[in-house]
């Protein structure tokens, strides 16, 4: 309280009150940055690690993405024929080392983030729902 | 007169306690008279999963001990399993590694800022901050594709080269965060209240701050000339012009100055690391049959071995994370994992020295105290 | 002179010439005193749909601003720029769970949400909203403003009591040790603008205020005691516990401080009745210190439109000060308040009155 008498002007409140009413109204490049977020989106970056999905041509169903993740999140399950990768999305670390692993580069991580789901069955992307062909991609 | 002593839990679920820790407060009114750490809330037996795990797999668990600052705690890793196996990192990984450290300390004390500001009980700051971090993350979604936990270091280099337009946004985002803490200094540095609830509170001097293991900014606001980077110097900063900021005062006030003194630092070394790029690989290719990957779609994928064993010893390695001295501690047995994983976290023996701090003060002062010395609970409890 | 909104009532409908023969009808059956009741009554609703409209869009106000401040939109879905945001807000408070806690005193942690609202509303009845647009001339007007305005505290401490919980009672003692605090100074304050009025009615208290200096500057009480405004308005900021004072709340503290059990409707008494008070109390400050209803008079216009208009400006300009500075300032302590009260406020309020009471005998103003 002795500190408060040396300053009576209280000039450093004056100043915080001057740098929050310019960007009450905006002044000098203090815009609205928030998005709307349901209505508008973001434009995700390139790389962002998002949902997985497998080239369907390119995996061998070799079982090495399940052997480098280290949360035991993909399983390999008999798909139309072949073995593909099934993905528990709740455990999922997106760390990407599934990605680095393949040695097919048959993993792509996309921008699907929107995975909330009403339950833990639903999170299981099984092959059918995260298989790709490359030539419909292009 | 004769009163009764209230016991006060406070948390583990409270507005201020920054996710879940629990301080059992003996209090005279509104004077605490003791207080007592409760930790292990958000105990998840990383360093017992460091054991399970190759030593490739444990990097994405490193992202989620301190969750406000990833990437430190991803090179603290690496570092130390580099050591270990004695690998040499290309050039050009180290100045993207430490483009990447020194824009997460910003990151980190944009958060520090705010959410000291709002224990304190003014909303703004915290958005602004928040705000700025978005601008940062996004820098960083470009990089590696993810915002918070990036697991982006990988043993002998990092994950992904920059990608095309990533120096100029930085450059960008420098000019703007510069005015941005001019809008900071002059809403909180001289805001009379700011200074009242600051000021000659939270106190602990220098031998005090050492006993109890204090690092990182928290000690260097108790005048300590204490930063790892300068003492032991790694990875290029013995190239870079930067200084370790210092406060004497060592108050909670002086813990809130010497962060913001750091973010413009680290302003600096990420301007000089954005200049002097160098150009090169962005992994090591001479060990353990690490090279490129054949037939990559990209030339930036790299190809680890699975069977990755570092020769049998131990070592253990310091870095200056944003929150303090972050060391791990590596022991090989030779096999695919390491055979023990411990880890020193700068949250948590900063705050064990709380106590110290605020007996004697009130429960206002130990939200302002506990804000200063800037943890994650999940740094704490591991 | 039409002197209240009874009287004003009247006027009117005798202007259009039904007031006679309603005044007649119910003459007829002996009972003119039914009139008086239904025009008073109505004066009231219309009071009590005006103040909740007020608040609803205090709310929104007070989100908008907060969310420009820190660079956001804030609410915009709801209506045109999330106008209709209050409204959801009650809906869904409405739909909530009434949760007593297990220990709690049941009837007065039921009664207490609904006494905070009994200080906010009584405060408006000397208020002036514009000229003859107050319910009651008051005498001791501004007595009972600040009187009223003490009695918040209780329902807090009541709230506070009754929950059984630690963090409530805590912020409960705290608001009561705060009211003390600030009420002497805030009453001390304004005694100094009583001396000078002679008379503690509002409405004289607004008359004193009209007209102006040099044809410029307005004869508003700020200008003549700019110190005793300063204390005023420190003090009304501490009543109505906001930001940097409130600590009856303190949300990093004590959770969320004496309402930290309520939940649904009962929370959104509280909150509305903090509005409420807000709106009060900045009408209080406008009418001591800023003027009141004053203002350049308009031709064509009747004069109880431009002041209420004028009233309605000058209090949203002191509400939008009170917004500013939350945005701004972080909270004080509670023992450094007490101390800016009773160290700092109270002398510089007694050497205030000591002034203005010599400056008066001496006949200098
Ligand atoms: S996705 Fe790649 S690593 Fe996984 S099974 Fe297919 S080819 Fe093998
Ligand atoms: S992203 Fe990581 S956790 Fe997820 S499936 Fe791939 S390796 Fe496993």
């Amino acid at each position: 309280m002795a500190w408060i008498s040396k300053n009576w002007a209280m000039t450093g409140i004056m100043k915080g009150l001057i740098v929050t009413l310019k960007h009450i109204f905006h002044i000098g490049n203090r815009p609205l940055v928030t998005v709307q977020y349901p209505y508008e989106k973001m434009k995700l970056a390139p790389r962002f690690r998002g949902r997985h999905s497998v080239d369907q041509d390119a995996c061998i169903g070799c079982g090495i993405c399940e052997v480098s993740c280290p949360n035991g999140t993909i399983r390999i399950v008999k798909y139309n024929g072949r073995w593909f990768p099934e993905f528990n999305l709740g455990m999922c670390l997106f760390c990407g080392l599934c990605v680095d692993a393949c040695p097919m580069n048959a993993i792509k991580m996309n921008g699907g983030y929107e995975l909330a789901n009403y339950s833990r069955e639903s999170l299981v992307y099984g092959p059918e729902r995260i298989l790709f062909k490359k030539e419909v991609n292009k | 007169m004769e009163t009764d002593e209230l016991l006060l839990n406070m948390g583990p679920v409270h507005p201020a306690t920054h996710g879940v820790l629990r301080f059992k407060l003996r209090m005279d009114g509104e004077i605490i008279r003791d207080c007592e750490i409760v930790m292990g809330y958000l105990h998840r037996g990383t360093e017992k999963l460091g054991e399970m795990k190759t030593y490739l797999q444990f990097i994405p668990y490193t992202d989620r001990l301190d969750y406000l600052s990833a990437m430190p705690n991803n090179y603290a890793y690496v570092k130390a399993v580099e050591e270990l196996a004695d690998i040499e990192v290309p050039l050009r990984a180290e100045y993207i590694r430490v483009l990447t450290l020194e824009l997460n300390r910003i990151i980190n004390h944009l958060v520090f800022m705010g959410s000291l500001i709002l224990d304190l009980g003014a909303n703004t700051a915290i958005m602004w901050g928040f705000r700025e971090r978005e601008k940062a993350l996004q820098l960083y979604e470009m990089l590696c594709g993810a915002r918070m936990t990036f697991s982006y270091m990988r043993i002998g280099g990092v994950r992904e080269d920059l990608p095309e337009g990533f120096i100029p946004k930085l450059n960008d985002f420098i000019k703007d965060m510069e005015k941005r803490i001019v809008d900071y200094e002059q809403l909180i540095n001289g805001n009379e209240i700011f200074l009242l609830r600051m000021k000659n509170i939270g106190v602990i001097n220098a031998d005090e701050a050492i006993n109890y293991g204090m690092t990182g900014p928290s000690l260097r606001g108790s005048g300590v000339n204490y930063d790892i980077r300068k003492l032991e110097p790694y990875s290029i900063y013995p190239d870079i012009d930067f200084k370790a900021c210092v406060r004497k005062e060592c108050d909670s006030y002086a813990r809130y100055l010497v962060r913001m003194d750091e973010m413009k630092e680290s302003l600096h070394i990420l301007r000089q690391v954005a200049d002097t790029m160098p150009a090169g690989d962005i992994i090591t290719t001479q060990k353990y049959g690490i090279a490129p990957m054949t037939g990559a779609p990209s030339a930036v994928m790299t190809y680890f071995p699975r069977i990755f064993t570092p020769p049998v010893g131990e070592v253990y390695t310091r870095t200056e994370a944003p929150k303090g001295e972050l060391g791990f501690y590596v022991v090989s047995d030779g096999t695919t994992k390491p055979y023990r994983v411990k880890i020193r976290s700068p949250s948590f023996c900063n705050l064990v020295a709380l106590p110290k701090m605020i007996v004697g003060l009130k429960i206002p002062d130990l939200i302002a105290a506990f804000g200063t010395i800037d943890i994650v609970l999940g740094d704490v409890d591991r | 002179m039409i002197a209240n909104a009874y009287e004003l009532v009247v006027y009117i409908l005798s202007a259009i010439g039904i007031y006679d023969p309603i005044n007649g009808f119910f003459q007829n059956y002996g009972m003119e005193y039914l009139l008086r009741i239904i025009i008073i009554v109505v004066e009231i609703v219309v009071l009590l749909v005006f103040v909740l409209l007020t608040v609803m869009f205090l709310s929104w106000l007070e989100r908008k601003m907060f969310a420009w401040v820190q660079s956001r939109y804030g609410p915009m879905i709801t209506g045109p720029h999330g106008l209709f945001q209050p409204i959801a807000d009650g809906i869904k408070l409405v739909g909530k769970e009434d949760i007593i806690p297990a220990g709690a005193d049941r009837w007065i942690f039921t009664l207490a949400p609904f006494i905070i609202f009994v200080p906010a509303l009584l405060v408006f009845i000397p208020l002036p909203f514009g000229d003859s647009l107050i319910i009651s001339d008051l005498r001791i007007g501004l007595l009972y403003i600040i009187a009223i305005s003490a009695l918040s505290p209780v329902s807090i401490l009541l709230a506070g009591w009754a929950s059984n919980n630690k963090y409530s009672l805590m912020g409960a003692m705290r608001a009561v040790a705060q009211d003390i605090s600030y009420t002497i100074p805030l009453a001390l304050a304004a005694i100094a603008v009583v001396l000078y009025v002679g008379s503690l009615s509002t409405v004289d208290i607004v008359r004193a205020q009209e007209g102006t200096w040099f044809d410029i500057i307005p004869r508003w009480f700020i200008f003549v005691q700019p110190l005793a405004f300063i204390l005023f308005l420190i003090a009304s900021i501490a009543e109505m516990g906001r930001i940097p004072f409130d600590f009856q709340e303190s949300e990093q503290e004590l959770v969320a401080g004496f309402y930290t059990e309520y939940s649904g409707m009962k929370f959104a008494m509280y909150f509305l009745g903090e509005y409420a008070h807000m709106f009060a109390v900045s009408g209080v400050i406008v009418t001591v210190f800023l003027g009141g209803w004053t203002g350049p008079v308009l031709p064509f216009i009747p004069v109880q439109i431009t002041s209420l208009v004028y009233f309605i400006i000058k209090t949203y300009a002191v509400i939008f000060f009170a917004m500013w500075l939350r945005d701004t300032v972080p909270r004080m302590r509670i023992d450094q308040l007490l101390n800016l009260g009773w160290k700092i406020m109270i002398p510089l309020a007694l050497l205030n009155l000591l002034v203005t009471s010599f400056l008066l005998t001496a006949g200098v103003v």
